[in-house]
């Protein structure tokens, strides 16, 4: 019972935390609650052992990375556990340039799109990217090199002017 | 170029992760019991699935208020530690503890469907519904605790991904709510029976509706944005509440601010306005407190010493809770209590007189269990499956 009452703190705390970070990850809001809801059912079921030796939030987020990655959307998906509100991606995105290099980030592979997500949202070294995703830092960089590429062609008619980076 | 277009990146999923949907405040119970009911499915092939209720209601958007108005107020009352240690073992069943206070009743209808309780029409009469798919209620009924009898209210019908909540009842009507694009639409039917009716509004709805009552003629509603309306119940116009701009029903004529829904743990109903008479009151938050939850008349939350915390919102007579009470207490009074293993389920405790019950639950053989959470939300009714039959417990009775 002790150790349910720290998972409710635990949740209480991070999972707005999470579900940004699935949000970022995935791109809609379906997704993000899904992920989170899943990893947070998995991290219940090892909460024993993952307070023990590990970060329960860094455990959280390698298996909502896991998952996004891998095909788990072919799994039957559970019902969530709650109803979704639409916010309106202009309130977060006023500027027509920002939303564009949001959406172009929809057109890039899952891994590639992860890469960038934990580089520049998560703030991780290459290195740790590397350990989280199981791969190479070898393969880190080359995913970071081509989503990077890919996003910058999708974004090339841009006229310097247009830019509007405040 | 380069540098740009990565500048670029951190801000826009910095800022767009923002929009990300934010946690209900029940949502580690459903986890919780999401995980249990999982881990039951993994052991057993025998389907025999548990259901995690919350009677709080785990859905921002799926939760009402019951028109009663009754407050209780707290006394000082020996510490449920203590009492609940003196009794030795576990606390006699509900329907032992307050005979007069709870029912049992076959958990399907006479046709066989299930049903979900939603709120008391009156002291012998509660609202039921029965839904097509996942929460998606299409008929309601009340149900004569006395006599078994079921009457058919009115069948409910909402496009796809519309849902119907957020019920209340009074002055002989039932009225519920449904949410779209951001916006409220409220209806009503007479409890006798009817075809539903919207009721009409001289204006868009703006903002989700988080609580409503029947008032004097009036549906009295906040949103989840903050802010409370009143509504004629025959349609007309929507006008705000002076001074409730920001704030929450609680329990009518109680508002407050912040409301049950914090999504960053600030405390629940801090500020709270009687808006009958205008008197305010202002809970005391100590430094270092989390998780603090209050009611018309408690706060319950944890300490900076980790330990769990029921007193009066001016912060006297402070006495240390058995367990933590996640989504407040009930009528300032009630809150549930998980019992220790081997056996495990839960109990109800009222603070007000330390006397417990044992709800019945019991993990199954394949670890399924239910969690009841009654939380700040001043519905007199609380209500869970066991086996075959639903647990009625009115607590206006106890």
């Amino acid at each position: 019972m002790e150790d349910d009452s720290r998972f409710t703190e635990f949740v209480a705390e991070r999972a707005n935390a999470l579900l940004r970070y699935g949000y970022a990850l995935s791109g809609n809001p379906h997704d993000a609650a899904d992920l989170t809801q899943e990893a947070l059912i998995r991290l219940h079921r090892a909460w024993s052992r993952v307070r023990r030796k590990e970060d329960p939030e860094r455990y959280t987020k390698v298996i909502m990375t896991r998952l996004h990655i891998s095909a788990w959307r072919l799994r039957r998906r559970e019902h969530l556990a709650w109803a979704l509100p639409e916010t309106p991606l202009h309130d977060a995105l006023p500027s027509d340039d920002d939303q564009e290099l949001w959406q172009a980030l929809e057109g890039l592979p899952r891994k590639q799109r992860a890469v960038l997500v934990l580089r520049f949202y998560e703030q991780l070294a290459d290195a740790e990217i590397a350990e989280l995703l199981g791969i190479s830092q070898g393969t880190v960089r080359s995913h970071a090199s081509l989503g990077l590429a890919k996003l910058r062609s999708a974004i090339a008619h841009r006229t310097p002017a247009k830019r509007s980076t405040p | 170029m380069t540098k740009e277009l990565e500048d670029d990146l951190r801000r826009v999923i910095g800022r767009a992760a923002e929009s990300a949907p934010q946690a209900p405040s029940g949502l580690s119970t459903e986890i919780v019991g999401r995980s249990r009911r999982r881990r039951a499915r993994t052991l057993a092939a025998v389907t025999a699935l548990a259901v995690a209720v919350v009677a709080g209601g785990v859905a921002v958007t799926v939760r009402g208020l019951g028109d009663d108005r009754a407050h209780l107020a707290v006394n000082p009352a020996p510490s449920p530690r203590k009492s609940l240690a003196a009794q030795e073992g576990r606390p006699a069943p509900v329907e032992e503890v307050w005979p007069n206070a709870v029912w049992k009743i076959p958990a399907k209808l006479s046709d066989g469907r299930k049903f979900k309780p939603l709120l008391f029409i009156d002291d012998r009469t509660i609202l039921l519904s029965t839904w097509s798919s996942f929460e998606k209620a299409d008929a309601i009924y009340a149900y004569d605790l006395g006599t078994g009898d079921v009457r058919k209210i009115a069948d409910i019908r909402t496009p796809k991904g519309v849902f119907a909540s957020g019920y209340a009842v009074g002055e002989g009507r039932v009225v519920w709510q449904t949410i779209r694009d951001r916006r409220t639409e409220f209806w009503s039917v007479p409890i006798t029976g009817g075809e539903p009716a919207a009721i009409a509004t001289d204006a868009p709805v703006e903002g989700r509706t988080d609580a409503s009552a029947v008032v004097a003629g009036k549906l009295a509603f906040s949103v989840l944005e903050g802010g409370v309306f009143t509504l004629p119940l025959d349609g007309g116009q929507v006008t705000p509440v002076a001074g409730a701009d920001r704030h929450h029903i609680l329990s009518w004529p109680w508002v407050g601010t912040p409301g049950d829904y914090t999504p960053d743990n600030e405390p629940s109903f801090e500020e709270l306005l009687n808006v009958e008479t205008g008197q305010t009151s202002r809970a005391l938050v100590r430094p270092g407190e989390k998780f603090v939850r209050c009611g018309v008349t408690s706060c319950v939350g944890t300490g900076a010493d980790e330990k769990y915390f029921h007193r009066l919102r001016d912060g006297s007579q402070q006495r240390e809770l058995p367990q933590w009470a996640p989504l407040g207490l009930a009528y300032d009074r009630f809150m549930t209590i998980h019992q220790p293993m081997p056996t495990g389920g839960q109990a109800l405790l009222d603070l007000t007189t330390g006397k417990s019950g044992d709800l019945g639950l019991r993990p199954d053989a394949k670890g399924g269990s239910v969690s009841v959470q009654p939380g700040l939300t001043r519905n007199r009714l609380v209500s869970y499956p066991l086996g075959d039959q639903y647990v009625i417990i009115d607590l206006l009775r106890i």
